[in-house]
């Protein structure tokens, strides 16, 4: 599992001022599952699974994502912004274990 | 003179104490689940119980006419089920889409994300893959920026289940 916390962003290739932007993100993450012993009782522990997607368009945070285990592994999330000026858009993963996996995408106009 | 020592002492034994309270506090925390803030969204419960934490009394409208949610009508694989909502909604900073959840009626775990949104985002829109534990309803609520509720339910088919346990 050396992948966990590659960052993938798909944005569209051809972007104009004004337009509304879908991208679309995934993480490698094993989003690990509850587990249960033989008598059906949760096992305490402290799962390993992303709890936060914070994206930031020029500084300014644009979505947040509050997750639960009951996202899939290796998730995947897809959001819109409103492209007003090139700059930076940055998708950053946070996990229960303090791991913080994050994507930059330079957004241009063509 | 005597008077401002005496009490910036009492300040200080009072923020010890305090110190300790919290201190207490996170030792207790230890043997539950650490992620206290993490389980805060994510309980096992029952989606009637989520839904009172998460929206309290507040009455939820229908909202067939704004949102659109999409999912598969028969998931084959529950581990995977791609969803999407979008909701037609102006993104102005008076008038915008807050928060969008997703609740999955019958997984252990059914509030499944909350996204909270900025009039920037341009569109009121979400995707996520998402795992469903069997067949059941999946909900899609959307909070504006003045409060209202609205929802629009959806039954999916699950073939496999995707929560294990």
């Amino acid at each position: 599992m050396a992948d966990i916390g590659k960052v993938r962003l798909r944005v569209p290739t051809s972007i104009k001022p004004g337009d509304v932007v879908q991208v679309r993100s995934l993480v490698i993450h094993p989003m690990e599952r509850i587990e249960r012993d033989a008598q059906g009782k949760i096992v305490q522990k402290n799962y390993n699974y992303i709890n936060k997607v914070i994206v930031t368009y020029l500084g300014k945070t644009v979505a947040t994502f509050d997750t639960t285990q009951s996202v899939a592994e290796n998730p995947f999330f897809s959001f819109t912004f409103k492209a007003t000026d090139p700059g930076q858009l940055k998708v950053q993963f946070l996990d229960t274990t303090g791991g913080r996996y994050e994507g930059t995408a330079d957004i241009k106009f063509s | 003179m005597t008077d401002g020592y005496l009490m910036s002492r009492r300040a200080v034994l009072e923020t010890l104490g305090a110190l300790g309270v919290a201190a207490a506090a996170g030792g207790l925390v230890v043997g539950a689940p650490k992620t206290a803030q993490a389980q805060a969204l994510g309980q096992n419960e029952s989606v009637e119980d989520a839904m009172k934490r998460l929206f309290g009394g507040k009455p939820i409208k229908d909202g067939a006419a704004v949102i659109k949610l999409d999912l598969p009508l028969i998931a084959e694989n529950g581990a995977v089920v791609p969803v999407s909502v979008n909701v037609d909604s102006p993104m102005t900073p008076t008038s915008y889409v807050k928060h969008i959840y997703v609740v999955a009626d019958k997984n252990r775990i059914p509030v499944v994300t909350r996204v909270t949104l900025a009039p920037e985002a341009g569109r009121a829109f979400m995707g996520a893959n998402i795992r469903l534990g069997e067949s059941g309803d999946v909900r899609a609520i959307v909070e504006q920026s003045d409060g209202t509720l609205l929802q629009v339910k959806r039954d999916v088919k699950v073939t496999i289940g995707g929560c294990g346990g």
